[in-house]
C-alpha cells in the first residue's frame, strides 16, 4: 500500500488534514478576501454575528471585524506553531542526535542539560521568557522553542542509540565516512518518521502555548491571534459571547486537525505498529 | 539497603539541580528590564531620588550583582528565601501561605485526571474496532485540543453564571464563617469548577497513554499464554493486561505532575484560585525577584520529587529494572 | 440678595427634608467589596499606592477630610486658621481620641508624623514639607505649621493618603519598615484592621471607640481580593459583593452591571484625585521633537470615541493642560477637535517622512490595551508610520524612565491643585531618568518654569489665576504631552448601600458614613 493510502484508510487523519487545509487556505485567502488590516474599526461594536452583510460573525468591543481577526489570526498562529516547532527541532534533533551517537559522557552531559530543563515547569518558563523578552513574535517564538526541545531530543537520542550498531551504519564506518556524515546520511533519514509525527504535535502544542500566552496579555500587541482575541474578549464574555467563542473553536479545531493528522502520519509511516490501533 | 543508598544519590543530583536552578534564574531573572524599586515606586505615584535609593539600599539592589548572588544562595543554603520586596514578607511565608490551595488543586485535578483517564482508556482499549471505542478517544482528542483558559471560561458562564450551580471563584465563601464539615464542604464545591477544566487536559493525556500501553501489553507473551488457557477476556484485560500496563502509566504521569504546577496559572488566574501559580504571575510583573525566584525553587522541588517518588514506585513495583539505566 | 440668616434657613430646610426623605442610619451589617490589585502593604504614608490608600484611608485618618467640591472640613482637627500673610497655618485637634490601642491621639503625634516619619518615608508629602519651616505642638491640642512662603496648596494636603496621621508611641526610634505594627496597622480611624488572608480577604471591623458617635454604622468591611476581571463582575452579579469601587472591573462590564436591579452608580467620590489620562510624547528625539507632529497627533486622536466605547460615555475630552477638577482650569482655548485632515496638513508641513514610532500602552488591564490599539489605528489613518511596544508594569516603567520611547500612555493624579499635581508634568527641573512619573517628556520652557514657581507661593488666588492662565495658553500651544481624557471613575454598589460616597476621595474613606438599608 502506498503511503497515502494507508494515509487516507485513516478517516481521521483524512478528515484532519482537509481541516488543516481549509486553516491554510484561510491563512493565505486573509489579504485578499479582508484587505483592509484586522485592526481597523469598521462599525459599531458588539455587532451580532450573522446581523449584518459583510460582518459574518459580527464585531468586537471595538468594531472591529471578527471574521477578518479570525483569517489574519489563522496566518500567526500557523506562523508561530510552525516556526517555533522549527526552532525546536533545530535544537533538539542536533542535542539528541550526538548524545545518542557518541553515547558516553557527552550523552551524560547532554541529558542532563535536557532534565534541567525539564525541571522547570514548561509554562511557567514560556511565561517568564517572554515577558523578560518583552512580548513580540520573536520572543514568543523563542520561548516556545526553548521549552519544547526536551522532547525532540531525547526521541531523537533514543533513535539513534537504537541505530547506531545497525549494519549499515558499521559498514559506512568501515568504508572510512566521517562521524559526521553517518549521522546526516545514514540515521537521520531513518530516524525522520518519528520526528515527522512528534513535530505534527509540536505544532499543535505550540498553537496552544501562544494562545495561552496571549491570553495572559504576552502576545504581540501588533498582529491579531486567536489567543489575542479570546483574551481581550474574557471582559465581555457575557454580553458578546461569540467574541470569545469562534476563535476557541478555531483553534480547537486547529489542534485537533494537527493532531489527527499526526496519528495518521504515525499509522502510515509506522504500519507494523498500527495495524491493532 | 541499596534503595536507601539510591535514595541518598537521587536526593544529592536533585541538590545539584536546584542549585543549579537557582543559579540559573536568578540571571535570567537579571535579563528583565524594570528594577524593583523603580516599580514599587511607581506604584507610590511619586519618585523621588530618595526615596528610589531607600529602596534599593533596603533591598540590597545597590550592590554589584555578585554580591547579591552570593547573599541568595547563602540564604537558600540556609533555607532563608529572603524577603519579599513589594508584599513586605518572608518569601517562605508567602509560599507556604500559597502552596496548600495549590496542592490541593492540582492534586485533586492529577488524581481525578489518573482515574478518569485510565478507566476511559481501559475501556476504549477493550472496545478497539467499536464505536464506542472511538468516540472515547474522540472526546479525549477533543479535551486535548481545547484550550484550557477557554474551557474555564465557558464553564463559568455556563454553570456559574448562567445556571447558577457552582461558584464562580476563589477558594470558599468569604464572609459565610464556615468551619469543620461545612467549611470542607464550600471548599469542595469552589473546587469542582477548577480542578475539572484543570483535570479535563491531563485527563485527555492519560487516556491516550493508557488506551496505548494497553494494546501494547496485549501483545505481550504472558497475555497470549494466558488466551490459550482459555481466560475470559475481562479477567484478561484487568488481571494481566491493565495491571501490566498501570506501570509506565503512572510514571509517566508522575513526570507530567510537575507540569501541572505550570498549567495551574491559567486556572488560578480565572478562577481566582490564591495558589503559587497567580502569585509567580503578579511577582513576575512586579519584579518581586526573591518571591519568584523562590516559587521557581519551589516548583521545581516539587518536580524532582515527584520524579523520584515515581522513580523509586517504578523500580520496586518491576525488579527488572536495575539501578543506573 | 440673600441674608446670611435667609441662608441659614433654607439651609436647615434642606437638610430637614433630606432627613425627612432618607431614613435614619442603621447601624450594623458587614459589607463586602473588592480591593485589585491586592496592595503591598497596609500602612499609609509607608505605601501610598491606589490600593493601599483605598483599604487603609479606613483604618487611618488625616487632620482634615475633603467634601466632593474639595472643600476642607474636619476630621482629626475640629477648626484650624490660616495667617493673614498665608505664613501661618493652626489646627485644633479633636481631644477625645484615641488609637486603635487605647492611647490617647495627641498634638506629638502630628509632629512625629509630619516631620519625622513623613520627611523620612514619604515622597508626595514631602515635596509639600519642602515649603514647611517648622511643626510645633504648642500644647497637647493644637499644632502649628509655619511656612518658608506662602503656599497656595498647603490646605488641601492633609488629606489621609498623602498625609496621615501614625501612632508616634509605636514608631518613634523604631526602624520604620521593619517595624512589628505593620503587619497589624494602628489608626484612629472608624475600622480596625482585623485579618489578613494573602490573596484571598481583607476584614475591617468596627471600632467601637470611635470619637464620633454611634459611627461608624457597619459592622465591618471585607476586602475580597479577586485577580480576574470577569470573576470581579461575577461576584457582583451572584451578589456576594456589594460595592465596586472605580476601577475594580473592565469598563465594558459597567453598563451591564450598573443596568442591574438594585444597582447604583456615583461619578462622584475621584475629585481629589482627578485621573488624568496623558499621552507622553518624546520632546527630545525623532519626529515627537517636532511641535506639529504633536499637534498631529492630537487632531488624529478621536478622542469622543474612545470616550464612548471605551470609557462607556464617562469622563470629559479635556479643554485645557489643566483638568477641570484641579482649580484655575482656562475654558478659552480652541480644542483640539478630532480633525484627521487638519493632522495631515501638519505633518506634511512638517516634512514628515513616514519615520516609524512606536506607541508604549499602559499595562493597567484591558480597557488601556484597547485605547492604545484605537490611537495607534488613529495615527496610522493620517499617515504615521506607529507600532506598538507589548509591555509589563516593569518594562513600562524601566523604558519611561530611561526616556526609551515614542508615544507613551500613562494617568497621573491632579490632587485639586496646579501646583500638586499638573506642574510636576510640565517644569524642566522635574527631569531626571528613573522615575516614569515626572517631567518624562523632556519639555524644557523657561516661561513655563517662571510660571509655575510664581503661581505656586502667589498670594491670594486671584494672582494664581492670571499666571496659571498665561501657562495654560503656552502649553496648549506646545503640546509637551497628549492630553487624552479626563477620566470618569465610577463606583457601583447595591443602591441599599446609603451614604457610601460622601468625600471626594470616595471609598478610600466613605465607609465611615455608610450603612445598610436592609
Amino acid at each position: 500500500m502506498s503511503f497515502f493510502a494507508r494515509f487516507a484508510q485513516n478517516r481521521g487523519a483524512l478528515a484532519g488534514l482537509i481541516i488543516l487545509l481549509v486553516i491554510i487556505a484561510m491563512a493565505i485567502l486573509a489579504p485578499l478576501l479582508f484587505p483592509e488590516s484586522p485592526w481597523r474599526m469598521v462599525q459599531r461594536p458588539f455587532l451580532p454575528p450573522f446581523s449584518q452583510d459583510g460582518f459574518p460573525l459580527g464585531t468586537d468591543t471595538m468594531g472591529r471585524n471578527v471574521a477578518a481577526g479570525l483569517m489574519h489570526g489563522a496566518w500567526v498562529s500557523l506562523l508561530i506553531g510552525l516556526v517555533s516547532t522549527s526552532v525546536a527541532l533545530l535544537i533538539g534533533v542536533p542535542l539528541g542526535a550526538i548524545a545518542g551517537y557518541y553515547g558516553g559522557l557527552i550523552d551524560d552531559i547532554l541529558m542532563r542539560f535536557t532534565e534541567f530543563f525539564q525541571t522547570i515547569p514548561n509554562f511557567a518558563l514560556a511565561i517568564v521568557l517572554v515577558a523578560i523578552m518583552q512580548p513580540s513574535v520573536t520572543s514568543i517564538v523563542l520561548a516556545i522553542a526553548l521549552v519544547s526541545w526536551p522532547p525532540v531530543a531525547r526521541l531523537v537520542r533514543a533513535e539513534f542509540m537504537s541505530l547506531r550498531n545497525r549494519e549499515y551504519v558499521e559498514a559506512a564506518r568501515l568504508v572510512g565516512q566521517t562521524n559526521r556524515t553517518i549521522i546526516l546520511r545514514q540515521i537521520l533519514p531513518n530516524t525522520l518518521s518519528p520526528i515527522i509525527v512528534l513535530a505534527s504535535l509540536m505544532v499543535a502544542t505550540a498553537i496552544l502555548l501562544e494562545s495561552s500566552l496571549s491570553f495572559l496579555g504576552l502576545g504581540d500587541p501588533n498582529v491579531m491571534s486567536w489567543g489575542y482575541m479570546i483574551g481581550a474578549a474574557r471582559t465581555v464574555i457575557r454580553q458578546a459571547w461569540w467574541l470569545s467563542f469562534f476563535p476557541g473553536v478555531a483553534i480547537l479545531l486547529t489542534v485537533l486537525a494537527l493532531n489527527l493528522v499526526g496519528e495518521g502520519l504515525d499509522d502510515a509511516l509506522n504500519p507494523k505498529l498500527s495495524r491493532e490501533r | 539497603m541499596l534503595y536507601a543508598r539510591l535514595i541518598v544519590m537521587r536526593l544529592c543530583k536533585a541538590v545539584i539541580v536546584l542549585f543549579l536552578i537557582v543559579i540559573f534564574n536568578f540571571f535570567l531573572i537579571q535579563m528583565a528590564p524594570g528594577d524593583p524599586a523603580a516599580i514599587l515606586a511607581g506604584e507610590a505615584g511619586a519618585t523621588d531620588q530618595e526615596f528610589l535609593d531607600q529602596l534599593r539600599e533596603r533591598f540590597g539592589l545597590d550592590q554589584p550583582l555578585y554580591v547579591q548572588l552570593w547573599r541568595y544562595v547563602s540564604g537558600i543554603a540556609m533555607l532563608d528565601f529572603g524577603y519579599s520586596y513589594r508584599l513586605g514578607a518572608p518569601v517562605f511565608d508567602l509560599i507556604m501561605a500559597r502552596l496548600p490551595a495549590t496542592l490541593l488543586l492540582t492534586g485533586t485535578a492529577f488524581v481525578l485526571s489518573l482515574v478518569l483517564g485510565i478507566v476511559a482508556g481501559s475501556m476504549a482499549a477493550a472496545r478497539v474496532k467499536k464505536p464506542s471505542g472511538s468516540l472515547i478517544m474522540a472526546l479525549a482528542l477533543l479535551f486535548y485540543a481545547t484550550p484550557l483558559f477557554w474551557v474555564a471560561l465557558m464553564s463559568v458562564v455556563v454553570f456559574s453564571v448562567y445556571l447558577g450551580w457552582l461558584p464562580a471563584y476563589g477558594l470558599y465563601t468569604v464572609g459565610a464563617g464556615h468551619t469543620g464539615f461545612a467549611l470542607v464542604l464550600d471548599v469542595a464545591r469552589h473546587l469542582i469548577l477548577p480542578a475539572t477544566t484543570l483535570a479535563l487536559f491531563f485527563m485527555a493525556i492519560y487516556t491516550r497513554m493508557t488506551r496505548t500501553s494497553m494494546l501494547d501489553a496485549a501483545q505481550q507473551d504472558y497475555v497470549k499464554t494466558a488466551r490459550a488457557k482459555g481466560l475470559k477476556p475481562g479477567i484478561i484485560q484487568r488481571r494481566h493486561i491493565l495491571r501490566n500496563a498501570l506501570l509506565p502509566i503512572i510514571t509517566l504521569a508522575g513526570l507530567q505532575a510537575g507540569q501541572m504546577v505550570g498549567g495551574a496559572i491559567l486556572t488560578e488566574t480565572v478562577f481566582a484560585w490564591p495558589g503559587i501559580g497567580r502569585l509567580m504571575f503578579e511577582a513576575l510583573q512586579q519584579r518581586d525577584y526573591n518571591l519568584l525566584l523562590g516559587i521557581f525553587f519551589f516548583s521545581a522541588a516539587l518536580v524532582i520529587v515527584f520524579n523520584i517518588i515515581t522513580d523509586l514506585v517504578y523500580r520496586l513495583a518491576d525488579p527488572r529494572i536495575k539501578g543506573g539505566s | 440678595m440673600k441674608t446670611p440668616l435667609a441662608l441659614a434657613i433654607s439651609a436647615a430646610a434642606l437638610t430637614l427634608t433630606a432627613a425627612a426623605m432618607a431614613d435614619e442610619p442603621r447601624s450594623g451589617g458587614t459589607v463586602n467589596t473588592i480591593i485589585q490589585p491586592e496592595p503591598p502593604g497596609l500602612v499609609l504614608g509607608m505605601v501610598q499606592n491606589a490600593p493601599t490608600r483605598t483599604v487603609a484611608g479606613n483604618i487611618y485618618e488625616g487632620l482634615l477630610r475633603y467634601t466632593t467640591e474639595l472643600e476642607p472640613v474636619p476630621q482629626l482637627a475640629e477648626s484650624w486658621e490660616v495667617s493673614e500673610d498665608g505664613h501661618t497655618y493652626t489646627f485644633h485637634l479633636r481631644e477625645n481620641v484615641t488609637w486603635h490601642d487605647g492611647e490617647p491621639f495627641t498634638a506629638d503625634d502630628v509632629v512625629f508624623s509630619a516631620d519625622v516619619f513623613h520627611r523620612e518615608l514619604n515622597p508626595s508629602a514631602r515635596a509639600v514639607l519642602q515649603h514647611v519651616e517648622s511643626i510645633e505642638a504648642t500644647d497637647d491640642h493644637t499644632v502649628v505649621f509655619t511656612l518658608t512662603e506662602p503656599f497656595g496648596p498647603f490646605l488641601i494636603s492633609f488629606e489621609a493618603g498623602t498625609f496621615t496621621m501614625v501612632p508616634k508611641h509605636l514608631y518613634e526610634d523604631t526602624d520604620f519598615r521593619n517595624n512589628e505594627h505593620n503587619d497589624h496597622p494602628i489608626g484612629t480611624g472608624p475600622f480596625k484592621f482585623a485579618n489578613w488572608e494573602r490573596g484571598t480577604v481583607i476584614e475591617l471591623v468596627r471600632n467601637d471607640d470611635y470619637y464620633e458617635e454611634g459611627m461608624p454604622y457597619l459592622d465591618g468591611v471585607n476586602w475580597h481580593i479577586i485577580p480576574d476581571g470577569g470573576s470581579r463582575a461575577v461576584a457582583f452579579e451572584n451578589g456576594t459583593i456589594d460595592v465596586l469601587p472605580s476601577g475594580t472591573v473592565e469598563n465594558f462590564d459597567i453598563p451591564r452591571l450598573s443596568a442591574m436591579d438594585n444597582v447604583c452608580m456615583t461619578e462622584e467620590g475621584h475629585e481629589y484625585f482627578s485621573p488624568f489620562a496623558m499621552l507622553w510624547m518624546n520632546n527630545r528625539e525623532g519626529p515627537t521633537a517636532d511641535k506639529r507632529f504633536r499637534q498631529a497627533v492630537m487632531y488624529a486622536m478621536d478622542r469622543e470615541f474612545a470616550r464612548d466605547v471605551l470609557w462607556n460615555g464617562l469622563g470629559d475630552v479635556p479643554l485645557s493642560a489643566f483638568g477641570s477638577n484641579a482649580r484655575f482650569q482656562h475654558d478659552g482655548l480652541e480644542p483640539y477637535d478630532h480633525n484627521p485632515d487638519r493632522a495631515r496638513e501638519l505633518l506634511e508641513e512638517m516634512g514628515y517622512d513616514g519615520e516609524a514610532i512606536t506607541i508604549l500602552p499602559l499595562p493597567y488591564g484591558e480597557t488601556w490595551t484597547r485605547w492604545a490599539e484605537a490611537v495607534q489605528q488613529n495615527l496610522r489613518e493620517v499617515g504615521i508610520n506607529v507600532s506598538t511596544q507589548a509591555t509589563d508594569v516593569g518594562g513600562w516603567n524601566q523604558r519611561l524612565g530611561d526616556w526609551d520611547y515614542d508615544l507613551a500612555f500613562t494617568y497621573l493624579f491632579q490632587y485639586g491643585d496646579p501646583a500638586l499635581g499638573i506642574s510636576r508634568t510640565y517644569l524642566s527641573d522635574n527631569i531626571a531618568k528613573g522615575s516614569p512619573w515626572n517631567n518624562v517628556q523632556g519639555y524644557e520652557n523657561e516661561r513655563v518654569d517662571e510660571l509655575f514657581n510664581a503661581a505656586a507661593t502667589a498670594f491670594p488666588d486671584e494672582e494664581r489665576e492670571a499666571l496659571y492662565r498665561e501657562v495654560q495658553e503656552i502649553l496648549h500651544e506646545d503640546v509637551p504631552v497628549g492630553w487624552l481624557m479626563e477620566l470618569g471613575f465610577p463606583t457601583l454598589y447595591r443602591c441599599d448601600v446609603q451614604d457610601l460616597v460622601t468625600s471626594g476621595v470616595g471609598v478610600n474613606d466613605g465607609f465611615k458614613d455608610a450603612w445598610l438599608d436592609r
